[in-house]
Protein backbone atom coordinates (compact mmCIF):
# COMPACT_ATOMS: atom_id res chain seq x y z
CA UNK A 1 0.00 0.00 0.00
CA UNK A 2 1.71 3.77 -1.05
CA UNK A 3 1.52 6.26 1.66
CA UNK A 4 -0.24 9.13 1.94
CA UNK A 5 1.40 10.79 4.72
CA UNK A 6 4.51 10.25 5.90
CA UNK A 7 6.30 12.57 8.77
CA UNK A 8 9.64 11.67 10.44
CA UNK A 9 10.52 13.44 13.92
CA UNK A 10 8.94 16.59 13.15
CA UNK A 11 9.33 19.31 15.66
CA UNK A 12 8.04 23.03 16.08
CA UNK A 13 8.89 25.32 18.76
CA UNK A 14 6.97 28.29 19.54
CA UNK A 15 9.42 30.20 21.92
CA UNK A 16 10.43 27.29 24.88
CA UNK A 17 7.14 25.52 24.38
CA UNK A 18 7.61 22.35 22.10
CA UNK A 19 4.19 22.65 20.48
CA UNK A 20 5.26 19.57 18.15
CA UNK A 21 7.91 17.30 19.75
CA UNK A 22 9.79 14.80 16.87
CA UNK A 23 6.40 13.59 15.57
CA UNK A 24 6.23 10.63 13.93
CA UNK A 25 3.32 9.33 11.33
CA UNK A 26 2.27 6.97 9.12
CA UNK A 27 -1.37 7.27 7.11
CA UNK A 28 -2.21 5.13 4.43
CA UNK A 29 -4.53 4.85 1.15
CA UNK A 30 -8.55 4.41 1.87
CA UNK A 31 -8.53 4.56 5.63
CA UNK A 32 -10.03 7.26 7.97
CA UNK A 33 -8.13 8.18 11.04
CA UNK A 34 -9.00 9.79 13.99
CA UNK A 35 -6.07 12.75 15.39
CA UNK A 36 -7.57 13.28 19.29
CA UNK A 37 -6.36 15.00 21.80
CA UNK A 38 -7.76 18.14 24.24
CA UNK A 39 -7.24 21.63 22.74
CA UNK A 40 -3.74 22.88 23.27
CA UNK A 41 -2.05 19.36 22.48
CA UNK A 42 -0.69 20.13 19.50
CA UNK A 43 -3.24 19.24 16.56
CA UNK A 44 -3.79 22.32 14.99
CA UNK A 45 -0.11 23.48 14.83
CA UNK A 46 0.21 19.56 13.60
CA UNK A 47 -1.95 20.12 10.99
CA UNK A 48 -0.90 23.50 9.86
CA UNK A 49 2.63 21.85 9.39
CA UNK A 50 1.47 18.88 6.99
CA UNK A 51 -0.60 21.45 4.35
CA UNK A 52 2.51 23.57 4.43
CA UNK A 53 0.96 26.50 6.53
CA UNK A 54 3.48 26.47 8.93
CA UNK A 55 7.46 25.13 8.75
CA UNK A 56 8.74 22.68 10.73
CA UNK A 57 11.89 23.39 12.91
CA UNK A 58 13.00 20.04 12.00
CA UNK A 59 11.88 16.41 10.40
CA UNK A 60 10.50 15.86 7.30
CA UNK A 61 6.71 16.08 5.62
CA UNK A 62 6.07 13.89 2.73
CA UNK A 63 2.82 13.79 1.09
CA UNK A 64 1.81 11.42 -1.60
CA UNK A 65 5.68 10.65 -1.79
CA UNK A 66 6.62 14.18 -2.47
CA UNK A 67 9.26 15.62 0.42
CA UNK A 68 7.51 18.75 1.02
CA UNK A 69 9.96 22.40 0.46
CA UNK A 70 9.61 25.93 2.72
CA UNK A 71 6.77 27.74 1.00
CA UNK A 72 5.29 24.16 -0.89
CA UNK A 73 1.25 23.17 -0.42
CA UNK A 74 0.79 19.79 -0.99
CA UNK A 75 -0.94 18.91 -3.81
CA UNK A 76 -4.16 16.51 -4.00
CA UNK A 77 -4.96 17.56 -0.42
CA UNK A 78 -7.77 19.49 1.21
CA UNK A 79 -7.44 20.93 4.55
CA UNK A 80 -10.41 22.60 5.71
CA UNK A 81 -9.66 24.58 9.29
CA UNK A 82 -11.37 24.44 12.44
CA UNK A 83 -11.91 28.82 11.61
CA UNK A 84 -12.11 29.51 7.89
CA UNK A 85 -10.51 32.16 6.02
CA UNK A 86 -13.54 32.91 3.27
CA UNK A 87 -14.19 36.18 1.87
CA UNK A 88 -16.61 38.15 4.17
CA UNK A 89 -18.10 39.60 0.91
CA UNK A 90 -18.48 36.27 -1.00
CA UNK A 91 -21.36 34.37 -1.66
CA UNK A 92 -21.56 30.27 -0.83
CA UNK A 93 -21.82 29.70 -4.47
CA UNK A 94 -18.30 31.81 -5.39
CA UNK A 95 -16.98 30.44 -2.16
CA UNK A 96 -17.34 26.76 -3.97
CA UNK A 97 -16.45 27.82 -6.90
CA UNK A 98 -13.12 28.88 -5.76
CA UNK A 99 -12.58 25.75 -4.01
CA UNK A 100 -13.58 23.41 -7.50
CA UNK A 101 -10.73 25.30 -9.24
CA UNK A 102 -8.30 24.60 -6.40
CA UNK A 103 -9.50 20.32 -5.77
CA UNK A 104 -8.98 18.63 -9.41
CA UNK A 105 -11.50 15.52 -7.75
CA UNK A 106 -14.16 18.22 -7.01
CA UNK A 107 -17.62 16.82 -7.87
CA UNK A 108 -19.72 19.72 -8.35
CA UNK A 109 -23.17 17.48 -8.49
CA UNK A 110 -22.28 16.29 -5.01
CA UNK A 111 -21.58 19.61 -3.72
CA UNK A 112 -24.92 20.97 -4.93
CA UNK A 113 -26.80 18.02 -3.33
CA UNK A 114 -24.72 18.67 -0.38
CA UNK A 115 -26.11 22.20 -0.20
CA UNK A 116 -29.59 20.71 -0.14
CA UNK A 117 -28.43 18.36 3.02
CA UNK A 118 -26.71 20.99 5.02
CA UNK A 119 -29.19 23.71 4.31
CA UNK A 120 -26.94 26.12 2.71
CA UNK A 121 -28.42 28.78 0.48
CA UNK A 122 -26.02 29.21 -2.52
CA UNK A 123 -27.09 33.08 -2.37
CA UNK A 124 -26.06 34.17 0.93
CA UNK A 125 -23.16 36.09 2.02
CA UNK A 126 -20.63 34.36 3.95
CA UNK A 127 -20.92 37.23 6.58
CA UNK A 128 -24.40 36.40 6.82
CA UNK A 129 -23.56 32.92 8.27
CA UNK A 130 -23.68 31.65 11.61
CA UNK A 131 -21.01 30.03 12.89
CA UNK A 132 -22.50 26.54 12.22
CA UNK A 133 -23.18 27.38 8.58
CA UNK A 134 -19.61 28.52 8.17
CA UNK A 135 -18.68 25.18 9.50
CA UNK A 136 -20.83 23.46 7.16
CA UNK A 137 -19.32 25.31 3.64
CA UNK A 138 -16.04 24.40 5.63
CA UNK A 139 -17.33 21.03 5.69
CA UNK A 140 -19.16 20.60 2.47
CA UNK A 141 -15.85 21.71 0.74
CA UNK A 142 -14.01 18.94 2.25
CA UNK A 143 -16.52 16.38 1.25
CA UNK A 144 -17.26 17.74 -2.38
CA UNK A 145 -13.22 18.45 -2.82
CA UNK A 146 -12.89 14.45 -2.98
CA UNK A 147 -8.83 15.03 -2.16
CA UNK A 148 -7.04 11.11 -2.10
CA UNK A 149 -6.14 13.40 1.40
CA UNK A 150 -8.76 15.03 3.01
CA UNK A 151 -7.77 17.03 6.76
CA UNK A 152 -10.99 18.19 8.78
CA UNK A 153 -9.94 20.51 11.80
CA UNK A 154 -12.63 20.42 14.86
CA UNK A 155 -14.84 19.70 12.26
CA UNK A 156 -18.40 19.91 14.21
CA UNK A 157 -17.47 22.07 16.82
CA UNK A 158 -20.33 24.92 16.89
CA UNK A 159 -23.02 22.49 15.24
CA UNK A 160 -26.16 21.83 16.20
CA UNK A 161 -26.71 17.69 16.89
CA UNK A 162 -28.90 17.48 13.64
CA UNK A 163 -25.90 18.92 11.70
CA UNK A 164 -23.31 16.79 12.93
CA UNK A 165 -25.34 14.10 11.99
CA UNK A 166 -25.56 14.72 8.61
CA UNK A 167 -22.23 15.30 8.30
CA UNK A 168 -21.09 11.84 9.37
CA UNK A 169 -23.77 10.22 7.74
CA UNK A 170 -22.37 12.18 4.47
CA UNK A 171 -18.96 11.84 5.19
CA UNK A 172 -19.10 8.05 5.76
CA UNK A 173 -21.30 7.64 2.57
CA UNK A 174 -19.31 9.04 0.17
CA UNK A 175 -15.89 7.13 1.61
CA UNK A 176 -17.96 4.15 0.87
CA UNK A 177 -18.33 4.88 -2.43
CA UNK A 178 -15.36 6.90 -3.35
CA UNK A 179 -12.33 5.97 -0.41
CA UNK A 180 -9.89 8.01 0.17
CA UNK A 181 -7.71 8.66 3.28
CA UNK A 182 -9.50 11.22 5.68
CA UNK A 183 -8.11 12.74 9.11
CA UNK A 184 -10.68 14.18 11.47
CA UNK A 185 -8.74 15.85 14.48
CA UNK A 186 -11.20 16.30 17.24
CA UNK A 187 -11.58 15.89 21.13
CA UNK A 188 -15.22 14.41 20.51
CA UNK A 189 -14.19 11.10 21.26
CA UNK A 190 -17.33 9.29 20.80
CA UNK A 191 -18.65 11.13 18.16
CA UNK A 192 -16.19 9.74 15.96
CA UNK A 193 -15.35 6.28 17.73
CA UNK A 194 -16.97 4.56 14.81
CA UNK A 195 -16.89 6.73 11.97
CA UNK A 196 -12.72 6.08 12.18
CA UNK A 197 -10.47 2.43 11.70
CA UNK A 198 -7.69 4.02 13.38
CA UNK A 199 -6.72 6.55 16.10
CA UNK A 200 -3.73 8.91 16.48
CA UNK A 201 -3.97 10.32 20.20
CA UNK A 202 -1.71 13.71 20.87
CA UNK A 203 -0.93 15.24 23.90
CA UNK A 204 1.74 17.71 25.22
CA UNK A 205 2.84 17.50 20.71
CA UNK A 206 3.32 13.77 20.97
CA UNK A 207 1.42 11.04 19.90
CA UNK A 208 0.51 8.82 23.17
CA UNK A 209 -0.98 5.86 21.18
CA UNK A 210 -1.47 4.54 17.20
CA UNK A 211 -3.85 1.92 17.05
CA UNK A 212 -7.14 0.58 15.85
CA UNK A 213 -10.33 1.82 17.35
CA UNK A 214 -11.69 -1.77 17.35
CA UNK A 215 -8.35 -3.11 18.68
CA UNK A 216 -8.60 -0.76 22.14
CA UNK A 217 -11.98 -2.35 22.62
CA UNK A 218 -10.35 -5.84 22.70
CA UNK A 219 -7.66 -4.70 25.09
CA UNK A 220 -8.76 -1.79 27.39
CA UNK A 221 -10.31 -3.72 30.13
CA UNK A 222 -11.47 -2.60 34.07
CA UNK A 223 -10.72 -5.07 36.43
CA UNK A 224 -12.17 -4.51 40.00
CA UNK A 225 -12.33 -6.70 43.61
CA UNK A 226 -9.99 -7.22 46.33
CA UNK A 227 -6.78 -5.44 46.48
CA UNK A 228 -4.77 -8.74 47.21
CA UNK A 229 -6.00 -10.63 44.28
CA UNK A 230 -6.06 -7.26 42.05
CA UNK A 231 -2.64 -6.49 42.91
CA UNK A 232 -1.55 -9.95 41.60
CA UNK A 233 -3.68 -9.98 38.38
CA UNK A 234 -1.94 -6.71 37.74
CA UNK A 235 1.71 -8.08 38.07
CA UNK A 236 3.28 -7.64 34.61
CA UNK A 237 0.10 -5.82 33.04
CA UNK A 238 0.27 -2.45 31.11
CA UNK A 239 -1.78 -0.42 33.95
CA UNK A 240 -3.53 2.91 32.35
CA UNK A 241 -5.45 3.61 36.06
CA UNK A 242 -6.05 2.90 39.38
CA UNK A 243 -8.13 3.07 42.16
CA UNK A 244 -8.37 2.13 45.75
CA UNK A 245 -11.37 1.79 48.44
CA UNK A 246 -11.00 0.34 51.43
CA UNK A 247 -9.25 -2.70 50.59
CA UNK A 248 -11.44 -3.16 46.99
CA UNK A 249 -9.88 -1.50 44.08
CA UNK A 250 -10.50 -1.30 40.36
CA UNK A 251 -7.76 -0.71 37.83
CA UNK A 252 -7.80 0.00 33.68
CA UNK A 253 -5.53 -2.56 31.99
CA UNK A 254 -4.63 -2.44 28.37
CA UNK A 255 -3.35 -5.56 26.81
CA UNK A 256 -5.06 -8.68 25.76
CA UNK A 257 -6.65 -11.17 27.92
CA UNK A 258 -6.40 -14.95 27.52
CA UNK A 259 -9.21 -17.45 28.70
CA UNK A 260 -6.47 -18.11 31.00
CA UNK A 261 -6.37 -14.52 31.99
CA UNK A 262 -10.24 -14.74 32.38
CA UNK A 263 -10.29 -17.73 34.05
CA UNK A 264 -7.86 -16.37 36.75
CA UNK A 265 -9.51 -13.50 37.37
CA UNK A 266 -12.66 -15.20 38.47
CA UNK A 267 -10.94 -17.37 40.70
CA UNK A 268 -9.69 -14.77 42.41
CA UNK A 269 -13.38 -12.85 42.49
CA UNK A 270 -12.17 -10.36 39.99
CA UNK A 271 -14.62 -8.76 37.71
CA UNK A 272 -13.39 -7.71 34.10
CA UNK A 273 -15.44 -5.41 32.19
CA UNK A 274 -15.08 -3.20 28.91
CA UNK A 275 -13.80 0.13 29.04
CA UNK A 276 -15.75 2.90 27.31
CA UNK A 277 -13.41 4.88 25.39
CA UNK A 278 -13.70 8.08 25.96
CA UNK A 279 -12.95 7.04 29.87
CA UNK A 280 -10.01 5.18 28.40
CA UNK A 281 -8.23 8.04 26.33
CA UNK A 282 -9.04 10.13 29.71
CA UNK A 283 -7.23 7.68 31.38
CA UNK A 284 -4.35 7.13 29.01
CA UNK A 285 -3.74 11.18 28.63
CA UNK A 286 -3.52 11.69 32.58
CA UNK A 287 -1.49 8.85 32.97
CA UNK A 288 0.49 10.83 29.97
CA UNK A 289 0.64 13.44 32.14
CA UNK A 290 2.01 12.45 35.17
CA UNK A 291 4.80 10.74 33.58
CA UNK A 292 6.32 14.46 32.73
CA UNK B 1 -26.21 9.06 16.55
CA UNK B 2 -27.88 6.21 15.85
CA UNK B 3 -25.68 3.29 17.56
CA UNK B 4 -27.26 0.52 19.06
CA UNK B 5 -23.97 -1.21 19.81
CA UNK B 6 -21.87 -1.33 22.86
CA UNK B 7 -18.92 0.92 22.77
CA UNK B 8 -16.73 -1.22 25.33
CA UNK B 9 -16.10 -4.20 23.14
CA UNK B 10 -15.47 -4.69 19.54
CA UNK B 11 -17.98 -3.54 17.04
CA UNK B 12 -17.37 -5.91 14.28
CA UNK B 13 -17.89 -8.98 16.50
CA UNK B 14 -21.35 -7.26 17.47
CA UNK B 15 -22.28 -6.88 13.84
CA UNK B 16 -21.94 -10.65 13.21
CA UNK B 17 -23.68 -11.23 15.78
CA UNK B 18 -26.70 -8.90 14.39
CA UNK B 19 -26.55 -10.90 11.59
CA UNK B 20 -26.23 -14.30 12.75
CA UNK B 21 -29.80 -12.84 15.38
CA UNK B 22 -31.36 -12.09 12.17
CA UNK B 23 -30.95 -15.35 10.51
CA UNK B 24 -32.18 -17.19 14.09
CA UNK B 25 -35.56 -14.63 13.34
CA UNK B 26 -36.48 -15.35 10.26
CA UNK B 27 -35.48 -12.01 8.82
CA UNK B 28 -33.16 -14.09 6.55
CA UNK B 29 -33.78 -16.90 5.03
CA UNK B 30 -31.03 -19.55 3.54
CA UNK B 31 -30.10 -18.25 0.39
CA UNK B 32 -31.53 -15.01 1.20
CA UNK B 33 -29.32 -11.58 0.00
CA UNK B 34 -28.67 -9.66 3.23
CA UNK B 35 -27.75 -6.21 4.02
CA UNK B 36 -24.63 -4.75 2.27
CA UNK B 37 -21.72 -3.90 3.52
CA UNK B 38 -22.67 -0.42 2.71
CA UNK B 39 -25.79 -0.08 3.56
CA UNK B 40 -24.95 -1.55 7.09
CA UNK B 41 -22.18 1.43 6.86
CA UNK B 42 -25.08 4.11 6.26
CA UNK B 43 -27.61 3.10 8.29
CA UNK B 44 -25.35 2.72 11.47
CA UNK B 45 -22.56 4.86 10.81
CA UNK B 46 -20.29 2.67 10.97
CA UNK B 47 -16.83 2.81 8.71
CA UNK B 48 -16.78 0.41 5.95
CA UNK B 49 -13.86 -1.80 7.19
CA UNK B 50 -15.61 -2.61 10.40
CA UNK B 51 -18.75 -3.83 8.74
CA UNK B 52 -16.09 -6.26 6.16
CA UNK B 53 -14.53 -7.52 9.49
CA UNK B 54 -17.74 -8.57 10.95
CA UNK B 55 -19.11 -9.87 8.10
CA UNK B 56 -15.56 -12.13 7.27
CA UNK B 57 -15.90 -13.58 10.64
CA UNK B 58 -19.04 -14.86 9.40
CA UNK B 59 -17.97 -16.18 5.75
CA UNK B 60 -15.09 -17.97 7.77
CA UNK B 61 -17.78 -20.16 9.44
CA UNK B 62 -19.54 -20.77 6.21
CA UNK B 63 -22.38 -18.84 7.84
CA UNK B 64 -22.52 -16.42 4.66
CA UNK B 65 -21.15 -16.59 1.52
CA UNK B 66 -20.01 -13.98 -1.40
CA UNK B 67 -21.90 -14.21 -4.69
CA UNK B 68 -19.33 -12.52 -7.13
CA UNK B 69 -20.39 -8.57 -7.87
CA UNK B 70 -24.17 -9.61 -5.92
CA UNK B 71 -23.34 -9.49 -2.19
CA UNK B 72 -23.50 -11.71 0.30
CA UNK B 73 -25.76 -14.30 1.11
CA UNK B 74 -27.03 -16.66 3.83
CA UNK B 75 -25.66 -20.24 3.35
CA UNK B 76 -27.49 -23.23 3.87
CA UNK B 77 -27.33 -24.62 6.89
CA UNK B 78 -26.19 -21.28 8.56
CA UNK B 79 -28.89 -21.83 11.02
CA UNK B 80 -27.89 -25.03 12.10
CA UNK B 81 -24.44 -23.31 12.87
CA UNK B 82 -25.45 -21.14 14.67
CA UNK B 83 -27.27 -22.42 16.75
CA UNK B 84 -24.91 -25.33 17.40
CA UNK B 85 -22.51 -22.33 18.49
CA UNK B 86 -25.10 -20.65 20.64
CA UNK B 87 -25.70 -23.96 22.55
CA UNK B 88 -22.31 -24.16 23.54
CA UNK B 89 -22.02 -20.65 24.47
CA UNK B 90 -25.31 -20.83 26.35
CA UNK B 91 -23.66 -23.89 28.47
CA UNK B 92 -20.63 -21.85 29.31
CA UNK B 93 -22.07 -18.08 29.45
CA UNK B 94 -25.08 -19.01 30.96
CA UNK B 95 -25.11 -22.50 32.64
CA UNK B 96 -21.83 -21.91 34.67
CA UNK B 97 -22.58 -18.66 35.77
CA UNK B 98 -25.55 -19.60 37.03
CA UNK B 99 -24.39 -22.64 39.14
CA UNK B 100 -21.36 -20.07 40.34
CA UNK B 101 -23.72 -17.30 41.31
CA UNK B 102 -26.12 -19.81 43.40
CA UNK B 103 -23.36 -21.39 45.11
CA UNK B 104 -22.48 -17.83 46.33
CA UNK B 105 -25.95 -17.61 47.73
CA UNK B 106 -25.67 -21.14 48.88
CA UNK B 107 -28.40 -22.31 46.83
CA UNK B 108 -27.99 -25.79 45.56
CA UNK B 109 -28.50 -27.48 42.29
CA UNK B 110 -31.40 -28.90 43.49
CA UNK B 111 -32.61 -25.85 44.50
CA UNK B 112 -32.00 -23.97 40.71
CA UNK B 113 -33.67 -27.04 39.37
CA UNK B 114 -36.84 -26.72 41.21
CA UNK B 115 -36.78 -22.92 40.36
CA UNK B 116 -36.62 -23.45 36.73
CA UNK B 117 -39.44 -25.72 36.95
CA UNK B 118 -41.82 -23.68 38.85
CA UNK B 119 -40.92 -20.65 36.21
CA UNK B 120 -41.70 -23.05 33.70
CA UNK B 121 -45.19 -23.99 35.00
CA UNK B 122 -46.40 -20.36 35.75
CA UNK B 123 -45.33 -19.44 32.13
CA UNK B 124 -47.58 -22.19 31.23
CA UNK B 125 -50.21 -21.32 33.08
Amino acid sequence: MSSVLEVRQVSKAYGRTDAVDSLNMDLAEHTIYGLLGRNGAGKTTFLNMITGGIFPDGGEIAVHGNLLKKGDVPTQTCYIREKNFYPNNARVRDVLQMAAAFHPDWDAKFASKLLGTFKLNPRKKMRQLSRGMESMVGNLIGLASRAPLTIFDEPVLGLDVLMRERFYRMLIEDYAEHPRTILLSTHLIDEIATVVEQVFIMESGSILMHEEVEQIRDRAHMISGLGAGLDHFLQGRRVIHGERYGNAGMAVVYGELTEHDHREAASQGLTIEGVPLQKFFAYLIEEGQTDE
Amino acid sequence: MPIPFDESRPIFQQIAERIEDDILNGTYAEEDQIISTTQFSRIFQINPATIVKGFGLLVNEDIIYKKRGLGMYVAVGAKEKIMAKRRERFYSDLVVKLLEEAEKLGMTTEDVIQMIQREKEEQRK
